[in-house]
């Protein structure tokens, strides 16, 4: 029998892994939504899959100077520097709220060495409200650390085990646009430990003031996001998927249901919606409604079904695409 | 804090490149408080992935309106001056902290240099129905950039300054703040960095005999208890600052909009706009 609209019920959630289940495969990426509360009664946080929090670190960070945003063609730039108040003032401030959520949140951790995550993850690990954890190896905006880890496999996979060995919470590991091949890292990742991979976080970017004639950024460079970025995040999270079995969580302009079945086409079981929140902070839990439509209008119980639809029956032959892109 | 869609009711380029429009959203113009703003979405949003915000202007209770004031300086601008009335701009607002007026103030002083009259404008209205005088120092490039003063309430005290002398005062609008510093209780001021750096200056220097200050002292008040940032610290500070930058989310959650504060950066969407002048670190970053 051929399933219509009304009769299907479609199963909108997704594993994680290590028990990290989410409702539905809608989430917030982190750095847009700050802790989940500053958006107030504008969105009911309750209807997304999960929220990653706004980069966290072992102690409070001032950022970088601004200006620290500037809208790019098709996309932004943002150079934020990681601030926030340090692990035990998030936890302080909103892990009690982040507790009587039904919605998970992942806290976004962020360091310069290897022993600063580890610390931070210690420091989260049983926390009530912490339902996981996404590594930050790739922010391009801070000196020391940050994006160091994203570029290199063996970097890329030795603090992906020392965090391992530090917590029982899931692990969601967020690569790099601007490594040369994403394969080998997220190889590395994958062999380490890591529950989950996600996909990407910003390019590294500028802008320059015209007026001024100097870079327009208070840092110079920032990382760039919006749609400008979706190609190259459907690259990667296309040879991630070829790659590893891990659940790949897709990031890189989602603003509407087809960027979402993109992703999902190209291997990822759950997406970040990202910058165009900003825009429409509303857009996250409208997507959740419209998959749900689409998924039941197709006759599917379960997004999952249509997940790396795109991606080729035989896997590519290993990697000499990684001189093709090299800049 | 709300998403809404505003009708443009009127919209027109009063000075080369500067725009004031007035849209009918009686809730917002309910709520709002002189000083905040709202973070415009235009109908078209091709290629443009941020809001863009503005100072509500102008704003009355009774009609539901509120205006906003704009020059044309890139593609967001250029989209909301092409609007055509009858048509909609998604807002989110009101959003951020307003200037704060002490109760016993009743001589107003408001200094904008430039697009700056957009974030003060309001604070006339505001003081006027609360039964304050108050004076308005303006400072513009030229007499073609000058806001014209049939803008402004009758009531008010106008005087301009152009940096080329082809109108008023030929100089600075911060040179016109002495004749009126006594008299002013407080001061509320907005315009391009240097020129609030160069207020908070002579403010800082006379902090002591200035204004509400000066009130607190014979009521034997003190304003030692209120935390830096606090509104009632705000509300007794001579000088009150509506500071700009760019903009991400408007609401507090991606940092990216933030000034640096004495006590470390601040976010002017959510701290500020306004800001008490003593709060900015105005010599800058560490």
């Amino acid at each position: 029998m051929t399933p219509t609209a009304e009769q299907t019920t479609v199963d909108l959630s997704v594993d994680l892994g290590r028990g990290l289940e989410l409702a539905n495969p809608i989430m917030v990426a982190s750095g847009t939504f700050g802790y989940g509360i500053e958006y107030g009664d504008v969105i009911d946080v309750e209807q997304l899959g999960a929220i990653c929090s706004k980069g966290t670190t072992l102690r409070p960070r001032i950022g970088n100077p601004p200006p620290r945003v500037t809208e790019t063609p098709a996309g932004m730039l943002n150079s934020i520097g990681l601030q926030n108040p340090g692990v035990d003032a998030v936890l302080e401030k909103y892990a009690t709220r982040w507790a009587g959520w039904r919605v998970p949140v992942i806290v976004n951790v962020a360091g310069e060495s290897v022993e600063d995550y580890t610390e931070v993850a210690r420091r989260l690990d049983g926390q009530p409200g912490v339902a996981g954890i996404e590594l930050n190896i790739s922010c391009p905006n801070v000196g020391a650390g940050g994006l160091q880890f994203a570029l290199d496999a063996g970097a890329a996979g030795e603090v992906t085990a020392a965090v391992r060995r530090a917590t029982e919470l899931p692990v969601m590991v967020k690569l790099s646009p601007a490594a040369t091949d994403v394969r080998g890292i997220a190889r590395a990742i994958a062999d380490a430990g890591a529950d989950a991979i996600s996909a990407v976080n910003t390019l590294p970017g500028m802008a320059i003031d015209r007026h001024r004639r100097r870079p327009l950024l208070g840092n110079v460079y920032g990382g760039l996001s919006g749609p400008a970025l979706k190609p190259v995040a459907l690259r990667v999270v296309y040879e991630v998927a070829q790659t590893v079995k891990l659940p790949i969580v897709a990031i890189g302009g989602v603003g509407s249901l087809d960027d979402v079945l993109d992703f999902l086409y190209a291997g990822a079981r759950a997406v970040q919606v990202g910058t165009a929140v900003f825009a429409d902070p509303q857009l996250p839990v409208r997507l959740v409604d419209s998959l749900a439509n689409w998924c039941a209008e197709q006759g599917y119980a379960s997004h999952l079904e249509v997940v790396g639809a795109a991606l080729p029956s035989k896997r590519d032959k290993p990697s000499v695409k990684g001189v093709e892109y090299r800049p | 804090m709300k998403l809404l869609r505003a009708e443009l009711v009127d919209s027109r380029e009063f000075l080369p490149g500067q725009w004031l429009q007035r849209y009918s959203a009686p809730w917002l113009a309910a709520g709002v408080q002189a000083g905040q703003f709202v973070h415009v979405r235009t109908p078209d949003y091709s290629g443009l992935v941020l809001r863009r915000p503005f100072s509500i202007n102008t704003f009355d209770r009774s009609t539901g309106e509120i205006t906003i004031h704009f020059r044309v300086t890139g593609v967001g601008t250029t989209w909301l001056a092409r609007m055509q009335t009858g048509e909609f701009a998604e807002m989110l607002g009101p959003l951020g902290q307003g200037f704060e007026r002490d109760p016993r103030t009743r001589h107003v002083l408001l200094v904008a240099g430039g697009l700056g009259m957009a974030g003060v404008r309001s604070m006339a209205d505001e003081a006027l129905a609360a039964g304050c005088e108050v004076a308005v120092l303006f400072g513009a490039a030229s007499a073609a950039e000058v806001y014209p003063s049939g803008l402004l309430p009758d009531e008010v005290e106008y005087v301009v300054s152009t940096d080329d002398g082809s109108f008023g005062h030929a100089g600075r609008v911060t040179d016109l703040v002495e004749r009126f510093e006594a008299w002013a209780d407080q001061c509320f001021a907005c315009g391009p960095q240097p020129m609030l750096a160069a207020m908070a200056r002579l403010a800082a220097g006379r902090a002591g005999r200035l204004g509400v200050a000066r009130l607190g002292a014979r009521r034997g008040r003190t304003t030692r208890n209120a935390p830096l940032g606090s509104r009632q610290a705000r509300r007794r500070a001579w000088l009150q600052v509506s500071m700009e930058q760019n903009m991400g989310c408007a609401v507090g959650a991606c940092l990216g909009c933030v000034v640096m504060g004495v006590e470390g950066p601040q976010r002017v969407c959510r701290e500020g706009p306004v800001f008490a002048a003593e709060e900015i670190a105005w010599e800058g970053w560490r």
